[in-house]
């Protein structure tokens, strides 16, 4: 393989990667405060990306601001499925493997829910629009201006994000919730303020993520699941609850999704992606950082 | 009344309906039967490995989907007798369950739930890159397939072996290795249950029936696609209606069966979507409010609610 080959498909990889580990890391905070596993994760992405796409059409509203109404109505849906859900269930379920059964299969309703909602809202056709569209050039490599602007948002909100856990004294909690919820308890942790927060981070991350991918692909109602287990190898990858490690993964996937599909053909690219999942589960299920899950 | 006569005579006379429904009932109604048998055999296959030892496998669209395959490719370029046939496509699949469960039944949880689901998208683009660049073609026309009588009677037989075999499962030594793997898997190991063997032959034995059911509807279908025969759907409809029913033993799915193929025929023709977005919201209150099925519900009435809760103590 030539260089420029190789620079070509490290530039996309990364760049995509950095939307990947936003919604990995969306995905990830529900799983390590509170077991909770979002399969309807991708779901959310596709009403983010209806949202831009809707906005943008009827009244020409920039992407990044519609990128921030997605995610504020997704925080939102966040709070309420939480509200009518899960505040009760949470207190009563103790074991975390009932916690992840019961939440996969209240999500997998969602997740039916919404997708044949939108699919009578707004019907299976493909939708698309045009924004920032003009190529730059990196290091001889062109890359559209919209491309390069969403995987800054995303990186940019990833390490904001990261910092704000690392540095401030709610941050401190939250993660003190992922590493021992009932020591967390203990010590005087308001575990429902936390789950609070971490559903309507969780689901805003995943809001925001799809308007910034509306730009870069066309919508459909079906769009949710590969992004789903998208996440879901990611976070595995890169260890439960750990974002840095869901950063790391989430470009480490960009890179293997783009060499796979650079060396074979576009249409692969989901049988890449669900080989690559099965894989990780299979043969790395403690992840690159090695960390064991349970 | 003993339970068991009690059971007969429910049984016997729903038997002999079935046996003779295709003498007098319109073609409409055996159409119809058939879709509620194959979701019956789907949904009671599936208790046996994910209601019995609580893996929950969102992989039923995948086995389903090989014995489909199977089946059609042999009946386009070499066709065999029917029975052959569907005995075939149901061991390809038992295979493939077995091949596979050895790596994958090690793990535990939603990881098992992801892989199971993982694989059978995994098997559809498989499928589908194999019709594209092999065959070089969309889909498999199938010409000549039995008639709707002949497929009618082998899924009737297929029921009948599938229900009988889950019932004789549970209520035997082998049952009670996989209710206890469900239980504590690390307490049955340690009475001596060969936990990894249990798993494997009830997740081979739940396939081989799903294969054998997806070869026999795969002849019901007349045009064959990746996209058909591995739809996730088929996996969320089989495990939602033995959800609704009840995933502790056979009469569960069977029960689901019925009532929700036939709200998807009153509905799901003419508001497929309305149809869809009501099955998800089954599923998200039956998850919150009805945990052991209507089945269980029923029970819970009849036995009172102290032994129901020790019931679900001991199952959960």
């Amino acid at each position: 393989m030539e260089w420029e080959t190789i620079w070509r498909i490290l530039v996309f990889g990364l760049t995509i990667g950095c939307i990947y580990a936003l919604i990995a890391v969306g995905l990830n905070l529900l799983w390590g405060t509170m077991r909770v596993l979002n399969i309807a994760h991708g779901q959310i992405i596709m009403l983010g990306g209806y949202t831009a796409f809707w906005l943008f059409t009827l009244y020409h509203i920039s992407t990044f601001l519609s990128a921030v109404l997605a995610a504020v109505g997704g925080a939102a849906l966040g709070l309420l499925i939480y509200r009518i859900i899960f505040s009760a269930s949470l207190r009563t379920i103790k074991s975390p493997e009932a916690v992840e059964v019961f939440s996969l299969l209240i999500f997998f309703g969602v997740l039916i829910l919404l997708e044949n909602a939108a699919c009578l809202v707004w019907t299976a056709d493909l939708r698309g629009y045009v924004y920032l569209t003009q190529n730059v050039e990196i290091w001889g490599t062109p890359l559209a201006l919209n491309r390069l602007f969403a995987s800054l948002a995303a990186i940019a909100i990833c390490l904001g994000f990261y910092i704000y856990l690392q540095r401030t004294l709610f941050g401190k909690v939250v993660r003190a919730v992922v590493q021992d919820k009932d020591a967390a308890q203990l010590v005087g942790v308001d575990v429902n303020k936390v789950y609070r927060f971490c559903f309507c981070i969780g689901f805003a991350m995943a809001g925001l993520a799809g308007a910034l991918l509306s730009m870069l692909y066309a919508i459909t109602p079906f769009i949710g699941l590969p992004y789903t287990m998208m996440a879901l190898v990611v976070i595995v990858l890169g260890g439960i609850g750990n974002i840095l490690g869901s950063l790391i993964g989430g470009l480490l996937l960009g890179l293997i999704i783009t060499a796979g599909v650079a060396m074979t053909s576009p249409a692969f690219s989901l049988l890449i992606l669900y080989g690559v999942f099965v894989l990780v589960i299979l043969f790395m299920p403690a992840g690159i950082l090695g960390r064991r899950l349970r | 009344m003993t339970p068991k006569t009690r059971m007969l005579t429910i049984l016997i006379p729903i038997f002999i309906i079935l046996s003779t429904l295709p003498l007098y009932a319109p073609a409409y109604y055996i159409s119809l039967s058939i879709i509620i048998f194959m979701y019956a055999i789907l949904g009671v296959s599936w208790i046996i490995i994910s209601g019995y030892t609580g893996y929950i496998s969102l992989g039923i669209a995948a086995f389903f989907g090989i014995g489909a395959y199977v089946t059609v490719l042999f009946w386009t370029t070499f066709p065999l007798p029917l029975p052959i046939l569907i005995v075939l496509g149901g061991l390809v699949s038992a295979f493939f369950a077995a091949v596979i469960g050895f790596p994958i039944l090690r793990i535990r949880g939603p990881y098992f739930v992801f892989v199971t689901l993982g694989l059978s998208m995994l098997l559809k683009y498989v499928f589908e890159v194999y019709q594209a660049y092999v065959l070089k073609r969309v889909g498999i026309p199938l010409l000549g397939p039995p008639s709707m009588e002949v497929l009618y009677y082998s899924l009737l037989v297929l029921g009948i072996i599938t229900i009988v075999s889950a019932h004789v499962i549970k209520n035997s030594k082998f049952g009670l290795g996989l209710f206890s793997i469900r239980g504590d898997e690390e307490a049955a190991e340690a009475m001596g249950v060969n936990t990894t063997m249990y798993k494997v032959a009830a997740f081979a034995i739940s396939s081989l029936f799903m294969g054998s059911a997806g070869a026999i509807v795969a002849l019901r279908w007349t045009w064959i696609e990746p996209h058909i025969v591995f739809n996730p759907m088929i996996t969320f409809q089989a495990s939602i209606m033995a959800l609704l029913g009840g995933w502790t033993d056979f009469r569960g799915p069977i029960l689901g069966a019925v009532v929700l193929v036939l709200i998807a025929e009153a509905f799901g023709i003419r508001y497929p979507y309305h149809y869809l977005i009501l099955l998800g919201i089954t599923l998200i209150l039956l998850v919150k409010f009805l945990p052991m099925g209507l089945i269980g519900a029923i029970e819970r009435l009849r036995i009172g609610k102290k032994q129901v809760s020790e019931v679900k103590d001991a199952g959960s």
